[in-house]
């Protein structure tokens, strides 16, 4: 039955996912082709010495995608789930709404986590041949707050998607821009070390909140 | 096989309906029937589970529904009104998706239903019409052979044709699997070729519960001519319309008493007729005219 | 599971306020704060507080004595030798001693401890300046180098590979003066826009001082022996043109000291001990006395210091104003979540009163 659910979650996405992927790789490649490209003109001794005294991270215009990824795939999932409430058809199903509505979210989870990891390693490769291996980490864990904003995002957006009454949606949207400003209030490099494992805690905790939005969908709120 | 008991509920100040109370005996094909407000899309979430009542419960296989096994769904088919289905799903992968869920799920009389559709098994139910979106939802539904089928608004954006073969396929299922079946409808006809029992539902309480057949049996439609303005107030002739020198009301009186409660109130009449109503007919005279 | 996702919402979005509201009321009712330059005047012996927001700056000392901006730069002539120059007005002699403008150029300086610099996190690789280049300036080299559990690693970076050879020479000489790999802090200043290089100082795993160098291509090491009370803090390499001073640092108590660049004495500033990982700190030094400028949580502290003997010659401190809206606010909204904090750069949770601000 988990193999249906998340066939019909594919079948939402796959199209979006493919796209994603496609950027993340040219956003990949156009990154490394920038950085090979200052170190054609003006050697990789330039570039590193900027990465050390400067705190460059080359990757800054990755900044927002994991973001907006995370949102696009949330909005292709839920969006069709509650036009024209077919969210019912879901909880009709003959599984718990725990298991209906969890295993949604846990594909989103795979999915986004499979895409972020494959733009970590393929960022890996491509720094790693240019840089050191300090330099890389220090990118690295600057990204990934990146990637777990992401995941909060996706969270968030399901939750909103999933609320039927809009005047508690439009409550719910100021609750989660606060809470993903709160994922880029510095662009200091590995700033938010410490606090990745708080985020990362607070997607998870945000993975009960669309139970909060179903519940009250069942109870007729409109 | 579905009890409603003492269901009351508000939609804020306005009240739908209070103390309902009804059941649908197993192997029964029950349509509830009601003006546009009265709540019939109401009774079918509150069945369905996605309405909380003010009060009261429902039931359905002797489970309340809203705290309903995953494993007695199983044996529940739901229609949602407009036939709404996955769709970005087309013909084979909406089988593929829903089949594991159920254990008794018959493939072959979901394909015998889309053959006669001339569709693309690859086509998506968003580019098909509205009847052939009904068609697939109807085959969903007997693939899955449920014990009960919750269908609301069955006839919404249907052409004849495809009403008429919904009907004759539902009916012929239900009849022979022994199903229960509750359902809502505006076209009436269907209803009258379909259901066993009906409810019809006013403003905030059940007019008249009883199967169709005893219904139809009992209940007349009565006219008489007169040249005065008429005002009846008797509570057993319903709805009475006056139209130029014609009065038409509906009663289950034979016509000897409805005569006597015309001379009790002093009427004044010519030409008093009765003639047998039709489902729509008994709708109409005991829900009235807008 | 709902419980917990409400509890868990209405928490957030508590916290959330929290954070908020306090931000929302100190973006509405921030003002300038205007705080007075201050400079000590060996010349007048007081402290001189000068008031440049409004025109003409007005300038007074502790008596309540006022003056001009022309008395105002001959009070402080180290500092304001410039203007007194371009006015023909610079001394021959300052306290006996001949001064020159070359002269007070080279030994001025000003120094800063910014704790969110001092508390970044950097990344783990150096370059290592030749000290003593065949040119006049300094150049950024080819390679940086990183400090591992085994030894000091050169890695060349165009090619992004470990150079061996140099990497076993500076090793072994860190080795030979029983350097404990690895090292706790590298100190230095990576630019080659400055005078002259000192290179770094490092600390080691068993908490032993090392200066490191490059000069002429050969690994330069000492071990600068400390008092044994003295366990290093945070470390700056300083580089003034005057070559006196090598390095400043605190140590885990909060004594400030001075490593002096002959012999590498340490000689330990005569001011109380302060954090330097959350008050700024700015030294205003020439020949003869520096004006220390440490900025504390509700108040700011200055002192004079002697340039020879590092004692304490005067001291003074300004309680920070507190604006009626700031009180206001601490009533108000006396809970605050902050996610930011000037002294230190990482984004983290910090619940606390505001009365404790």
């Amino acid at each position: 039955m988990l193999k249906s659910l998340f066939y019909k979650e594919w079948l939402k996405t796959r199209r979006l996912l493919a796209g994603c992927l496609t950027v993340l790789v040219v956003l990949n490649l156009y990154c490394m082709l920038n950085v090979n490209h200052i170190v054609e003109l003006k050697g990789a001794a330039h570039i590193w010495l900027v990465a050390i005294t400067n705190d460059a991270v080359f990757v800054q215009m990755m900044q927002y995608v994991p973001l907006i990824i995370g949102i696009l795939l949330a909005v292709a999932q839920y969006v069709p789930e509650m036009h024209q409430k077919r969210i019912k058809l879901t909880l009709h199903l003959p599984v718990s709404t725990t298991r209906s509505v969890g295993s949604m979210l846990l594909y989103g989870w795979v999915m986004l986590l499979v895409l972020y990891v494959l733009s970590v390693l393929l960022m890996s490769v491509w720094l790693h041949a240019v840089f050191a291996s300090e330099i890389v980490m220090h990118i690295l864990l600057t990204t990934l707050t990146w990637y777990v904003a992401g995941l909060l995002a996706y969270q968030l957006t399901a939750w909103i998607c999933l609320e039927p009454t809009w005047k508690r949606r439009a409550w719910s949207i100021v609750v989660a821009a606060a809470l993903l400003r709160m994922c880029f209030m510095t662009d200091k490099p590995e700033a938010y070390n410490g606090m990745l494992v708080v985020l990362l805690l607070l997607a998870l905790i945000c993975t009960t909140w669309p139970f909060i939005s179903i519940q009250r969908f069942r109870e007729g709120r409109q | 096989m579905i009890e409603f008991n003492d269901i009351t509920h508000y939609y804020g100040k306005r009240l739908i309906y209070e103390h309902l109370t009804f059941s649908v005996p197993e192997g029964r094909i029950m349509g509830l029937l009601g003006k546009n407000g009265t709540g019939k899309t109401t009774a079918i979430n509150i069945l369905n589970g996605f309405l909380k009542p003010q009060q009261g419960q429902c039931r359905i296989l002797g489970h309340d529904v809203r705290q309903m096994p995953p494993e007695v769904r199983q044996r529940i088919g739901m229609l949602i009104e407009g036939h709404v289905q996955y769709s970005f799903m087309n013909v084979r992968q909406i089988e593929r998706f829903y089949a594991p869920f159920y254990p008794r799920w018959n493939k072959d009389v979901y394909y015998q239903l889309i053959s006669l559709l001339h569709i693309e098994e690859k086509q998506p139910l968003s580019h098909m019409s509205c009847g052939q979106r009904s068609q697939v939802a109807l085959g969903l539904i007997l693939a899955q052979d449920p014990d009960v089928l919750i269908l609301d608004d069955f006839s919404l954006g249907l052409d004849p044709g495809y009403r008429r073969l919904f009907c004759e396929y539902l009916h012929d299922f239900a009849k022979r699997g022994s199903k229960t079946v509750f359902l809502t409808s505006h076209i009436v006809q269907d209803m009258e070729r379909l259901v066993d029992d009906c409810i019809i539902l006013d403003y905030g309480h059940i007019v008249t519960q009883m199967p169709v057949k005893q219904l139809l049996d009992t209940i007349r439609v009565y006219t008489f001519t007169t040249d005065k303005e008429t005002h009846l107030t008797d509570a057993d002739l319903y709805h009475p319309s006056q139209l130029h020198d014609r009065v038409e009301f509906v009663s289950f009186l034979n016509e000897n008493e409805v005569a006597a409660r015309l001379a009790a109130q002093g009427v004044a009449y010519d030409h008093l007729e009765a003639r047998q109503a039709s489902l729509e007919d008994a709708f109409i005279g005991l829900t009235g005219k807008y | 599971m709902l419980r917990f996702a409400k509890i868990s919402l209405l928490t957030v979005v508590c916290l959330l306020v929290v954070w908020i509201l306090p931000w929302l009321y100190d973006l509405a009712t921030s003002k300038r704060m205007n705080s007075p330059f201050v400079m000590y005047s060996a010349v007048a012996g007081d402290f001189l507080l000068t008031d440049n927001s409004v025109k003409p700056s007005v300038t007074t000392d502790l008596q309540g004595r006022v003056y001009d901006g022309r008395e105002r730069d001959s009070l402080c002539p180290m500092f304001f030798y410039r203007q007194l120059l371009a006015q023909e007005r610079l001394p021959d002699t300052l306290f006996g001693q001949p001064v020159t403008p070359r002269l007070l150029q080279q030994t001025n300086f000003t120094f800063r401890i910014s704790p969110a610099e001092l508390n970044a996190t950097h990344v783990a690789l150096y370059p290592l300046l030749e000290s003593m280049p065949d040119r006049v300036d300094l150049a950024m080299p080819d390679d940086v180098f990183r400090i591992t559990n085994r030894g000091l690693e050169f890695i060349d970076m165009e090619t992004n590979r470990v150079n061996e050879e140099k990497s076993e020479r500076f090793t072994d000489m860190l080795q030979r003066k029983d350097f404990c790999f690895p090292a706790t802090q590298v100190v230095g200043n990576p630019t080659a826009r400055k005078e002259y290089d000192e290179g770094y100082l490092l600390v080691d795993e068993a908490g032993h001082l090392f200066h490191l160098k490059q000069t002429c291509g050969r690994p330069y090491v000492r071990r600068i022996e400390l008092p044994d009370s003295v366990k290093i803090d945070a470390m700056f390499l300083t580089e003034f043109p005057s070559h006196k001073t090598l390095a400043f640092f605190t140590d885990m108590r909060g004594d400030f000291y001075v490593l002096e660049a002959a012999e590498y004495q340490v000689h330990r500033v005569q001011i109380p001990q302060y954090d330097a990982h959350s008050c700024p700190m700015m030294i205003i030094g020439n020949m003869f006395d520096w004006t220390i400028r440490i900025d504390e949580r509700s108040c700011t502290r200055f002192y004079a210091v002697n340039a020879s003997d590092y004692t304490c010659i005067k001291s003074l401190t300004i309680d920070d104003e507190v604006l009626p809206a700031d009180r206001m606010g601490r009533w108000l909204l006396p809970l605050r979540l902050r996610l930011l904090s000037p002294t230190h750069p990482q984004v983290s949770p910090r619940l606390g009163l505001s009365f404790n601000e």
